[in-house]
Protein backbone atom coordinates (compact mmCIF):
# COMPACT_ATOMS: atom_id res chain seq x y z
CA UNK A 1 0.00 0.00 0.00
CA UNK A 2 1.50 3.44 -1.25
CA UNK A 3 2.18 6.06 1.61
CA UNK A 4 0.46 8.46 -0.81
CA UNK A 5 -2.73 6.15 -0.70
CA UNK A 6 -2.15 6.80 3.28
CA UNK A 7 -1.56 10.84 2.97
CA UNK A 8 -4.56 11.22 0.75
CA UNK A 9 -7.10 8.91 3.21
CA UNK A 10 -5.80 10.45 6.44
CA UNK A 11 -6.05 13.97 4.65
CA UNK A 12 -9.80 13.19 3.75
CA UNK A 13 -10.26 11.50 6.79
CA UNK A 14 -9.52 15.21 8.73
CA UNK A 15 -11.75 17.08 6.39
CA UNK A 16 -15.02 14.68 7.21
CA UNK A 17 -14.19 14.43 10.69
CA UNK A 18 -14.15 18.12 11.39
CA UNK A 19 -17.85 17.85 10.12
CA UNK A 20 -18.17 15.01 12.65
CA UNK A 21 -16.73 17.25 15.02
CA UNK A 22 -18.90 20.51 14.40
CA UNK A 23 -22.14 17.94 14.60
CA UNK A 24 -20.71 16.34 18.08
CA UNK A 25 -20.32 19.60 19.86
CA UNK A 26 -24.15 20.53 19.00
CA UNK A 27 -25.26 17.25 20.26
CA UNK A 28 -22.52 17.86 23.62
CA UNK A 29 -24.24 21.33 24.13
CA UNK A 30 -27.45 20.65 24.26
CA UNK A 31 -26.65 17.54 26.43
CA UNK A 32 -24.56 18.90 28.75
CA UNK A 33 -26.06 22.03 29.42
CA UNK A 34 -29.97 20.66 29.51
CA UNK A 35 -29.21 16.97 30.21
CA UNK A 36 -30.82 16.25 26.96
CA UNK A 37 -29.83 13.25 24.69
CA UNK A 38 -31.22 14.59 21.35
CA UNK A 39 -30.75 11.62 19.31
CA UNK A 40 -32.66 13.45 16.28
CA UNK A 41 -29.65 15.36 15.89
CA UNK A 42 -28.64 14.18 13.10
CA UNK A 43 -31.70 15.31 11.65
CA UNK A 44 -31.04 18.76 12.36
CA UNK A 45 -28.11 18.31 10.13
CA UNK A 46 -30.36 16.69 7.61
CA UNK A 47 -32.92 19.51 7.28
CA UNK A 48 -29.88 21.64 7.55
CA UNK A 49 -28.41 20.09 4.54
CA UNK A 50 -31.72 20.10 2.26
CA UNK A 51 -32.36 23.98 3.39
CA UNK A 52 -29.11 24.58 1.37
CA UNK A 53 -29.70 22.51 -1.32
CA UNK A 54 -33.07 24.27 -2.23
CA UNK A 55 -31.68 27.38 -1.45
CA UNK A 56 -29.50 26.70 -4.09
CA UNK A 57 -31.79 24.83 -6.70
CA UNK A 58 -34.62 27.22 -6.58
CA UNK A 59 -33.19 30.48 -5.16
CA UNK A 60 -29.70 29.99 -7.24
CA UNK A 61 -28.21 30.31 -3.61
CA UNK A 62 -24.54 29.96 -3.46
CA UNK A 63 -24.01 27.39 -0.44
CA UNK A 64 -21.89 29.76 1.23
CA UNK A 65 -24.02 32.60 1.03
CA UNK A 66 -26.53 30.90 2.48
CA UNK A 67 -25.12 29.03 5.18
CA UNK A 68 -25.91 32.00 7.62
CA UNK A 69 -29.81 31.92 7.08
CA UNK A 70 -29.62 27.99 7.37
CA UNK A 71 -28.04 29.35 10.29
CA UNK A 72 -30.70 31.43 11.20
CA UNK A 73 -33.24 29.08 10.39
CA UNK A 74 -32.12 26.73 12.50
CA UNK A 75 -31.59 28.32 15.15
CA UNK A 76 -35.47 29.46 14.88
CA UNK A 77 -36.62 25.55 14.34
CA UNK A 78 -34.80 24.97 17.68
CA UNK A 79 -36.44 27.08 19.89
CA UNK A 80 -39.84 25.73 18.25
CA UNK A 81 -38.57 22.04 18.57
CA UNK A 82 -37.44 23.34 22.21
CA UNK A 83 -40.93 25.12 23.20
CA UNK A 84 -42.76 22.35 21.72
CA UNK A 85 -41.03 19.00 23.01
CA UNK A 86 -37.81 19.95 24.65
CA UNK A 87 -38.95 22.02 27.15
CA UNK A 88 -41.49 19.46 29.30
CA UNK A 89 -38.25 17.33 29.26
CA UNK A 90 -36.18 19.76 31.06
CA UNK A 91 -39.14 20.09 33.77
CA UNK A 92 -38.19 16.95 35.57
CA UNK A 93 -35.23 15.58 37.75
CA UNK A 94 -31.88 15.19 35.65
CA UNK A 95 -32.00 11.64 35.94
CA UNK A 96 -35.43 11.24 33.84
CA UNK A 97 -34.21 13.71 31.20
CA UNK A 98 -31.99 11.73 29.82
CA UNK A 99 -34.46 8.69 29.11
CA UNK A 100 -37.68 11.09 28.43
CA UNK A 101 -35.51 12.84 25.75
CA UNK A 102 -34.34 9.62 24.17
CA UNK A 103 -37.72 8.23 23.94
CA UNK A 104 -39.15 11.71 22.38
CA UNK A 105 -36.04 12.29 20.18
CA UNK A 106 -36.80 8.71 19.00
CA UNK A 107 -40.08 9.84 18.11
CA UNK A 108 -38.85 12.90 16.72
CA UNK A 109 -35.98 10.95 14.49
CA UNK A 110 -39.44 8.78 12.79
CA UNK A 111 -41.10 12.13 12.15
CA UNK A 112 -38.32 14.24 10.49
CA UNK A 113 -37.58 11.39 8.52
CA UNK A 114 -40.78 10.55 7.25
CA UNK A 115 -41.49 14.14 6.44
CA UNK A 116 -38.23 14.27 4.74
CA UNK A 117 -39.49 11.19 1.93
CA UNK A 118 -42.99 12.75 1.65
CA UNK A 119 -42.00 16.31 0.79
CA UNK A 120 -38.08 16.38 -0.34
CA UNK A 121 -38.25 12.55 -1.93
CA UNK A 122 -35.73 9.56 -1.24
CA UNK A 123 -33.45 10.70 -3.79
CA UNK A 124 -29.72 11.37 -2.78
CA UNK A 125 -28.83 14.94 -3.09
CA UNK A 126 -25.79 17.15 -3.68
CA UNK A 127 -25.23 20.49 -4.77
CA UNK A 128 -22.83 20.83 -7.90
CA UNK A 129 -21.99 24.70 -7.80
CA UNK A 130 -19.19 25.58 -10.60
CA UNK A 131 -16.39 25.19 -8.62
CA UNK A 132 -17.63 21.65 -6.79
CA UNK A 133 -15.23 19.95 -9.45
CA UNK A 134 -12.01 21.97 -8.35
CA UNK A 135 -9.63 20.96 -6.24
CA UNK A 136 -6.11 21.98 -4.52
CA UNK A 137 -3.25 19.41 -5.86
CA UNK A 138 -0.12 19.75 -3.63
CA UNK A 139 2.06 16.54 -5.40
CA UNK A 140 -0.16 13.91 -5.48
CA UNK A 141 -2.35 15.23 -2.69
CA UNK A 142 -5.30 15.72 -4.36
CA UNK A 143 -7.59 17.82 -1.56
CA UNK A 144 -11.42 19.62 -3.33
CA UNK A 145 -12.25 22.73 -2.66
CA UNK A 146 -15.45 22.58 -1.33
CA UNK A 147 -14.50 19.90 1.41
CA UNK A 148 -11.68 21.97 2.59
CA UNK A 149 -14.10 24.60 2.59
CA UNK A 150 -16.41 22.96 4.34
CA UNK A 151 -13.81 21.96 7.20
CA UNK A 152 -12.54 25.58 7.46
CA UNK A 153 -16.53 26.90 8.35
CA UNK A 154 -16.77 23.77 10.37
CA UNK A 155 -13.51 24.83 12.47
CA UNK A 156 -14.75 28.71 12.46
CA UNK A 157 -18.51 27.73 14.03
CA UNK A 158 -16.30 25.30 16.40
CA UNK A 159 -13.91 28.67 17.70
CA UNK A 160 -16.90 31.26 17.73
CA UNK A 161 -18.51 28.19 20.24
CA UNK A 162 -15.55 28.05 22.57
CA UNK A 163 -15.04 32.30 21.98
CA UNK A 164 -18.39 32.51 23.30
CA UNK A 165 -18.61 30.22 25.91
CA UNK A 166 -15.36 31.63 27.63
CA UNK A 167 -15.80 35.19 26.94
CA UNK A 168 -19.08 36.05 27.07
CA UNK A 169 -21.24 36.62 30.05
CA UNK A 170 -23.66 34.07 28.29
CA UNK A 171 -21.12 31.51 27.70
CA UNK A 172 -19.93 31.71 31.89
CA UNK A 173 -24.05 31.09 32.68
CA UNK A 174 -24.48 28.25 29.55
CA UNK A 175 -21.17 26.72 31.84
CA UNK A 176 -22.58 27.36 35.25
CA UNK A 177 -26.01 25.86 34.23
CA UNK A 178 -24.13 22.89 32.76
CA UNK A 179 -22.52 22.62 36.10
CA UNK A 180 -25.74 22.70 38.11
CA UNK A 181 -29.14 24.42 37.05
CA UNK A 182 -30.39 25.23 40.61
CA UNK A 183 -26.97 26.53 41.44
CA UNK A 184 -27.26 28.37 38.39
CA UNK A 185 -31.23 29.37 39.10
CA UNK A 186 -29.82 30.71 42.84
CA UNK A 187 -27.13 32.96 41.15
CA UNK A 188 -29.67 34.84 39.43
CA UNK A 189 -29.78 33.02 35.97
CA UNK A 190 -32.77 32.39 34.16
CA UNK A 191 -32.36 28.59 33.35
CA UNK A 192 -35.30 28.41 31.34
CA UNK A 193 -34.01 30.92 28.92
CA UNK A 194 -30.79 29.27 29.03
CA UNK A 195 -32.36 25.96 28.16
CA UNK A 196 -33.71 27.84 25.06
CA UNK A 197 -30.95 29.52 23.58
CA UNK A 198 -28.45 26.28 24.15
CA UNK A 199 -30.95 24.35 21.82
CA UNK A 200 -31.75 26.67 19.40
CA UNK A 201 -27.19 27.08 19.37
CA UNK A 202 -27.34 23.17 19.05
CA UNK A 203 -29.71 22.97 16.02
CA UNK A 204 -28.09 25.96 14.14
CA UNK A 205 -24.87 24.04 14.87
CA UNK A 206 -26.25 21.11 12.73
CA UNK A 207 -28.01 22.72 10.48
CA UNK A 208 -24.25 24.44 9.53
CA UNK A 209 -23.04 20.78 9.51
CA UNK A 210 -25.34 20.10 7.38
CA UNK A 211 -24.96 22.88 4.87
CA UNK A 212 -21.66 21.36 4.62
CA UNK A 213 -22.57 18.05 4.50
CA UNK A 214 -24.97 18.95 1.28
CA UNK A 215 -21.76 20.90 -0.28
CA UNK A 216 -19.04 18.04 0.12
CA UNK A 217 -20.91 14.98 0.17
CA UNK A 218 -24.46 14.34 -0.31
CA UNK A 219 -28.09 14.59 1.64
CA UNK A 220 -30.77 12.05 2.08
CA UNK A 221 -34.12 11.77 4.32
CA UNK A 222 -32.19 8.73 5.85
CA UNK A 223 -28.58 10.51 6.87
CA UNK A 224 -29.62 11.37 10.28
CA UNK A 225 -29.31 8.05 12.11
CA UNK A 226 -25.01 7.81 10.85
CA UNK A 227 -24.18 11.22 12.02
CA UNK A 228 -25.64 11.22 15.28
CA UNK A 229 -24.41 8.13 15.61
CA UNK A 230 -20.82 9.39 14.89
CA UNK A 231 -21.30 12.25 17.00
CA UNK A 232 -21.90 10.47 20.17
CA UNK A 233 -19.20 8.58 19.37
CA UNK A 234 -16.79 11.56 19.42
CA UNK A 235 -18.26 12.76 22.64
CA UNK A 236 -17.96 9.94 24.32
CA UNK A 237 -14.02 9.61 22.73
CA UNK A 238 -13.60 13.08 23.92
CA UNK A 239 -15.56 13.50 27.34
CA UNK A 240 -18.20 15.92 28.04
CA UNK A 241 -16.92 19.87 28.99
CA UNK A 242 -13.63 20.36 26.46
CA UNK A 243 -14.76 21.51 23.11
CA UNK A 244 -11.54 21.59 21.64
CA UNK A 245 -11.23 18.05 22.55
CA UNK A 246 -14.13 17.21 21.18
CA UNK A 247 -13.25 18.79 17.84
CA UNK A 248 -9.78 16.79 18.47
CA UNK A 249 -11.62 13.62 18.92
CA UNK A 250 -13.99 14.66 15.86
CA UNK A 251 -10.98 14.29 13.69
CA UNK A 252 -9.38 11.40 15.16
CA UNK A 253 -12.61 9.54 14.24
CA UNK A 254 -12.92 10.92 10.85
CA UNK A 255 -8.90 9.54 10.09
CA UNK A 256 -9.55 6.15 12.02
CA UNK A 257 -12.52 5.07 9.81
CA UNK A 258 -10.86 6.32 7.14
CA UNK A 259 -7.74 4.36 7.71
CA UNK A 260 -10.11 1.20 8.77
CA UNK A 261 -11.70 1.67 5.33
CA UNK A 262 -8.50 0.90 3.51
CA UNK A 263 -6.51 -1.08 5.85
CA UNK A 264 -10.02 -3.13 6.68
CA UNK A 265 -11.94 -2.58 4.14
CA UNK A 266 -15.02 -0.12 3.47
CA UNK A 267 -17.85 -1.98 4.64
CA UNK A 268 -16.02 -1.97 8.69
CA UNK A 269 -16.02 1.96 8.28
CA UNK A 270 -18.40 2.03 11.10
CA UNK A 271 -17.75 -1.52 12.90
CA UNK A 272 -14.34 0.02 13.99
CA UNK A 273 -15.96 3.42 14.86
CA UNK A 274 -18.05 1.17 17.50
CA UNK A 275 -15.43 -1.53 18.58
CA UNK A 276 -13.42 2.00 19.44
CA UNK A 277 -16.66 3.42 21.28
CA UNK A 278 -16.63 0.35 23.53
CA UNK A 279 -13.21 0.18 24.29
CA UNK A 280 -12.95 3.94 25.34
CA UNK A 281 -16.44 3.46 27.60
CA UNK A 282 -14.47 0.61 29.03
CA UNK A 283 -11.28 1.73 29.92
CA UNK A 284 -11.83 5.81 29.92
CA UNK A 285 -15.29 6.07 30.74
CA UNK A 286 -14.84 10.08 30.98
CA UNK A 287 -13.11 10.88 27.40
CA UNK A 288 -9.79 11.78 26.73
CA UNK A 289 -10.31 15.16 27.48
CA UNK A 290 -13.38 15.39 30.03
CA UNK A 291 -13.41 16.46 33.48
CA UNK A 292 -14.49 13.67 35.82
CA UNK A 293 -17.09 15.53 37.90
CA UNK A 294 -19.53 13.83 39.87
CA UNK B 1 -38.83 42.98 55.65
CA UNK B 2 -39.73 39.45 54.74
CA UNK B 3 -42.91 37.73 56.09
CA UNK B 4 -43.90 33.88 55.71
CA UNK B 5 -47.17 32.62 57.45
CA UNK B 6 -48.13 29.30 56.87
CA UNK B 7 -45.93 28.13 54.48
CA UNK B 8 -46.26 24.48 53.76
CA UNK B 9 -43.71 22.59 51.46
CA UNK B 10 -43.87 18.61 50.14
CA UNK B 11 -42.18 16.34 47.78
CA UNK B 12 -45.13 15.00 45.94
CA UNK B 13 -47.19 13.19 48.54
CA UNK B 14 -44.69 13.87 51.59
CA UNK B 15 -45.11 17.07 53.26
CA UNK B 16 -42.08 18.31 55.06
CA UNK B 17 -42.83 21.89 55.99
CA UNK B 18 -46.46 22.19 58.25
CA UNK B 19 -47.45 25.71 58.41
CA UNK B 20 -44.42 27.35 59.44
CA UNK B 21 -44.09 31.22 59.77
CA UNK B 22 -41.29 33.41 60.70
CA UNK B 23 -40.17 37.07 59.83
CA UNK B 24 -37.00 38.76 59.52
CA UNK B 25 -36.65 42.40 60.00
CA UNK B 26 -34.48 45.07 58.57
CA UNK B 27 -30.56 44.87 59.49
CA UNK B 28 -31.20 41.47 61.90
CA UNK B 29 -29.44 38.15 61.76
CA UNK B 30 -32.53 35.73 61.84
CA UNK B 31 -31.70 32.11 62.24
CA UNK B 32 -34.22 29.10 61.74
CA UNK B 33 -32.39 26.28 63.66
CA UNK B 34 -33.21 22.49 63.94
CA UNK B 35 -32.19 18.99 63.86
CA UNK B 36 -31.16 17.46 60.87
CA UNK B 37 -34.66 17.05 58.70
CA UNK B 38 -36.67 19.18 60.45
CA UNK B 39 -37.52 20.73 57.19
CA UNK B 40 -35.17 24.17 57.38
CA UNK B 41 -33.57 23.63 53.84
CA UNK B 42 -37.22 22.27 52.32
CA UNK B 43 -38.31 25.50 53.80
CA UNK B 44 -35.35 27.81 51.74
CA UNK B 45 -35.92 26.76 48.80
CA UNK B 46 -39.81 26.61 48.13
CA UNK B 47 -39.19 30.34 49.55
CA UNK B 48 -36.81 31.18 46.58
CA UNK B 49 -39.23 29.67 44.21
CA UNK B 50 -37.38 25.72 43.68
CA UNK B 51 -40.35 23.91 45.15
CA UNK B 52 -43.77 24.02 44.73
CA UNK B 53 -45.82 25.85 47.64
CA UNK B 54 -48.39 23.99 48.93
CA UNK B 55 -50.10 26.73 51.01
CA UNK B 56 -49.16 29.67 52.77
CA UNK B 57 -47.91 33.18 51.85
CA UNK B 58 -44.87 34.81 52.14
CA UNK B 59 -44.03 38.51 50.99
CA UNK B 60 -40.64 40.65 50.77
CA UNK B 61 -41.38 44.51 51.53
CA UNK B 62 -45.13 43.65 51.54
CA UNK B 63 -45.63 42.35 48.01
CA UNK B 64 -46.31 38.54 47.35
CA UNK B 65 -42.97 36.90 46.25
CA UNK B 66 -44.88 33.01 46.04
CA UNK B 67 -44.99 32.12 42.53
CA UNK B 68 -41.81 33.74 41.25
CA UNK B 69 -39.51 32.08 39.42
CA UNK B 70 -36.06 31.84 41.20
CA UNK B 71 -33.84 34.17 38.99
CA UNK B 72 -37.04 36.92 39.44
CA UNK B 73 -35.94 36.53 43.58
CA UNK B 74 -32.30 37.16 42.99
CA UNK B 75 -33.58 40.01 40.69
CA UNK B 76 -35.75 41.67 43.44
CA UNK B 77 -32.83 41.44 46.19
CA UNK B 78 -33.28 38.04 47.81
CA UNK B 79 -30.17 35.89 47.34
CA UNK B 80 -29.69 32.62 48.71
CA UNK B 81 -26.51 30.69 49.58
CA UNK B 82 -26.93 26.87 49.22
CA UNK B 83 -25.55 24.47 51.04
CA UNK B 84 -21.90 23.54 50.38
CA UNK B 85 -19.92 24.24 46.80
CA UNK B 86 -22.37 27.08 46.34
CA UNK B 87 -19.75 28.37 43.94
CA UNK B 88 -19.33 26.73 40.39
CA UNK B 89 -16.12 24.58 40.33
CA UNK B 90 -15.03 24.78 36.69
CA UNK B 91 -15.24 28.30 36.65
CA UNK B 92 -12.54 30.75 37.70
CA UNK B 93 -12.73 32.53 41.56
CA UNK B 94 -13.48 35.53 38.91
CA UNK B 95 -15.61 34.24 36.46
CA UNK B 96 -17.86 33.11 39.57
CA UNK B 97 -17.88 36.44 41.19
CA UNK B 98 -18.58 37.93 37.55
CA UNK B 99 -21.27 35.49 37.12
CA UNK B 100 -22.87 36.47 40.61
CA UNK B 101 -24.02 39.94 38.87
CA UNK B 102 -25.71 38.33 36.45
CA UNK B 103 -28.88 40.11 37.31
CA UNK B 104 -29.64 43.63 36.29
CA UNK B 105 -30.18 44.98 39.49
CA UNK B 106 -26.52 44.42 40.27
CA UNK B 107 -24.40 44.74 36.88
CA UNK B 108 -24.06 48.73 36.80
CA UNK B 109 -22.50 48.35 40.08
CA UNK B 110 -20.22 45.43 39.40
CA UNK B 111 -16.81 46.99 39.76
CA UNK B 112 -16.97 48.44 42.58
CA UNK B 113 -18.84 45.65 44.52
CA UNK B 114 -16.08 43.14 43.46
CA UNK B 115 -13.75 45.83 44.88
CA UNK B 116 -15.88 45.66 48.07
CA UNK B 117 -15.68 41.80 48.28
CA UNK B 118 -11.91 41.63 47.22
CA UNK B 119 -11.43 44.31 50.26
CA UNK B 120 -13.64 42.04 52.63
CA UNK B 121 -11.51 38.29 51.27
CA UNK B 122 -8.29 39.44 50.58
CA UNK B 123 -7.84 35.88 49.59
CA UNK B 124 -9.99 35.59 47.11
CA UNK B 125 -7.92 38.74 45.40
CA UNK B 126 -4.58 36.42 45.38
CA UNK B 127 -6.53 33.24 43.95
CA UNK B 128 -8.73 35.42 41.47
CA UNK B 129 -7.67 33.11 38.17
CA UNK B 130 -7.94 29.84 40.34
CA UNK B 131 -10.84 27.56 39.48
CA UNK B 132 -13.52 27.26 42.49
CA UNK B 133 -13.02 23.62 42.41
CA UNK B 134 -9.25 23.75 43.41
CA UNK B 135 -10.13 25.51 46.41
CA UNK B 136 -10.14 24.84 50.42
CA UNK B 137 -13.70 24.38 52.30
CA UNK B 138 -13.21 27.53 54.03
CA UNK B 139 -11.96 29.75 50.89
CA UNK B 140 -15.08 28.18 48.82
CA UNK B 141 -17.86 29.62 51.83
CA UNK B 142 -15.67 32.75 51.13
CA UNK B 143 -16.80 32.68 47.35
CA UNK B 144 -19.98 31.77 48.02
CA UNK B 145 -20.74 35.02 50.05
CA UNK B 146 -18.56 36.81 47.83
CA UNK B 147 -20.38 35.31 44.68
CA UNK B 148 -23.94 36.17 46.85
CA UNK B 149 -22.44 39.82 47.67
CA UNK B 150 -21.52 40.08 44.39
CA UNK B 151 -25.67 40.18 43.38
CA UNK B 152 -25.97 43.35 45.36
CA UNK B 153 -28.79 41.25 48.41
CA UNK B 154 -31.27 42.92 50.61
CA UNK B 155 -31.96 39.87 51.96
CA UNK B 156 -28.98 37.70 52.36
CA UNK B 157 -30.05 33.85 53.34
CA UNK B 158 -27.28 31.01 53.83
CA UNK B 159 -27.97 27.43 54.11
CA UNK B 160 -25.99 25.55 56.38
CA UNK B 161 -22.72 28.52 56.41
CA UNK B 162 -20.72 26.20 59.56
CA UNK B 163 -21.36 22.78 57.28
CA UNK B 164 -18.04 20.83 57.30
CA UNK B 165 -15.99 24.04 58.00
CA UNK B 166 -12.82 23.86 60.77
CA UNK B 167 -14.35 25.99 64.16
CA UNK B 168 -11.64 28.30 63.51
CA UNK B 169 -13.07 28.82 60.11
CA UNK B 170 -16.43 28.95 61.62
CA UNK B 171 -16.12 31.95 64.27
CA UNK B 172 -14.23 34.14 60.81
CA UNK B 173 -17.53 33.12 58.69
CA UNK B 174 -20.28 34.42 61.33
CA UNK B 175 -17.69 37.59 61.56
CA UNK B 176 -18.07 38.05 58.43
CA UNK B 177 -21.89 37.39 58.22
CA UNK B 178 -22.47 40.11 61.73
CA UNK B 179 -20.29 42.58 59.40
CA UNK B 180 -22.71 42.13 56.43
CA UNK B 181 -26.11 42.69 58.46
CA UNK B 182 -23.86 45.88 60.22
CA UNK B 183 -23.24 47.08 56.46
CA UNK B 184 -27.40 47.17 55.78
CA UNK B 185 -27.62 43.60 54.78
CA UNK B 186 -30.46 41.41 56.27
CA UNK B 187 -29.50 38.04 57.27
CA UNK B 188 -31.64 34.42 57.45
CA UNK B 189 -29.78 31.86 57.77
CA UNK B 190 -30.49 28.47 58.83
CA UNK B 191 -27.69 26.12 61.17
CA UNK B 192 -27.49 22.79 63.00
CA UNK B 193 -24.60 24.14 64.81
CA UNK B 194 -27.24 26.19 67.51
CA UNK B 195 -24.63 27.93 69.99
CA UNK B 196 -22.14 29.78 67.46
CA UNK B 197 -25.90 30.90 65.56
CA UNK B 198 -27.64 31.79 68.74
CA UNK B 199 -24.75 33.83 69.56
CA UNK B 200 -24.92 35.78 66.14
CA UNK B 201 -28.20 36.21 65.74
CA UNK B 202 -30.55 38.62 66.66
CA UNK B 203 -33.43 36.32 66.82
CA UNK B 204 -34.04 32.78 65.96
CA UNK B 205 -36.66 29.88 65.58
CA UNK B 206 -36.35 26.73 66.53
CA UNK B 207 -37.91 24.12 64.06
CA UNK B 208 -39.20 20.61 64.56
CA UNK B 209 -40.89 18.01 62.49
CA UNK B 210 -41.64 20.67 59.75
CA UNK B 211 -43.24 23.13 62.53
CA UNK B 212 -41.35 26.08 64.93
CA UNK B 213 -41.06 24.61 68.18
CA UNK B 214 -40.24 27.93 69.66
CA UNK B 215 -38.83 31.19 68.91
CA UNK B 216 -37.09 33.97 70.73
CA UNK B 217 -34.02 36.15 70.56
CA UNK B 218 -30.66 34.47 70.69
CA UNK B 219 -30.20 34.97 74.66
CA UNK B 220 -33.95 34.60 75.49
CA UNK B 221 -33.37 30.83 73.64
CA UNK B 222 -30.03 29.97 75.38
CA UNK B 223 -31.32 30.48 78.75
CA UNK B 224 -34.94 28.18 78.13
CA UNK B 225 -34.28 25.13 80.01
CA UNK B 226 -36.28 23.19 77.04
CA UNK B 227 -33.78 24.24 74.02
CA UNK B 228 -31.00 23.73 76.59
CA UNK B 229 -32.07 20.30 77.02
CA UNK B 230 -32.70 19.23 73.30
CA UNK B 231 -29.91 20.81 72.17
CA UNK B 232 -27.46 22.56 73.82
CA UNK B 233 -26.30 20.06 75.92
CA UNK B 234 -25.61 17.56 73.66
Amino acid sequence: MSSQLILQTVVSGILVGGIYGLVALGLALAFGVLKVLNVAHGELVMLGGYATFFAFTYWGLDPFVAMPFVLAVMFGFGVILYLLLFRYVTRTEIQTRIKNSLLISFGLVLVLQAMAVRFFTADERTISTTYSLEALTIGTLRIPIVRLAGFVVAVVAALALEWMMSRTRFGRALRATSEDWTRAALTGIDVRRVYLVAFAISAALAGIAGSVVSLGYSVSPSIGLEWTLNALIVVVLAGLGSMRGIIAAGLFLGVVESLAGIWIGNQYREVTALVLFLVVLSFRPHGFFGRAYA
Amino acid sequence: MLRVEGLEVGYGDLQVVWGVSFQVPKDSIVAILGPNGAGKTTTLLALMGLLPVKAGSASFHGESVIGLQTHQMVERGLVMIPEERAAFASLTVEENLDLGSYTSRARSSRADTLDEVYETFPRLAERKTQLAGTLSGGERQMLAIGKALMARPELLILDEPSLGLAPIVVEQIFGVIREIRDRGVSVLMVEQHLEMALESADYAYILEMGSIATEGTGPDLEADSRVQEAYLSL
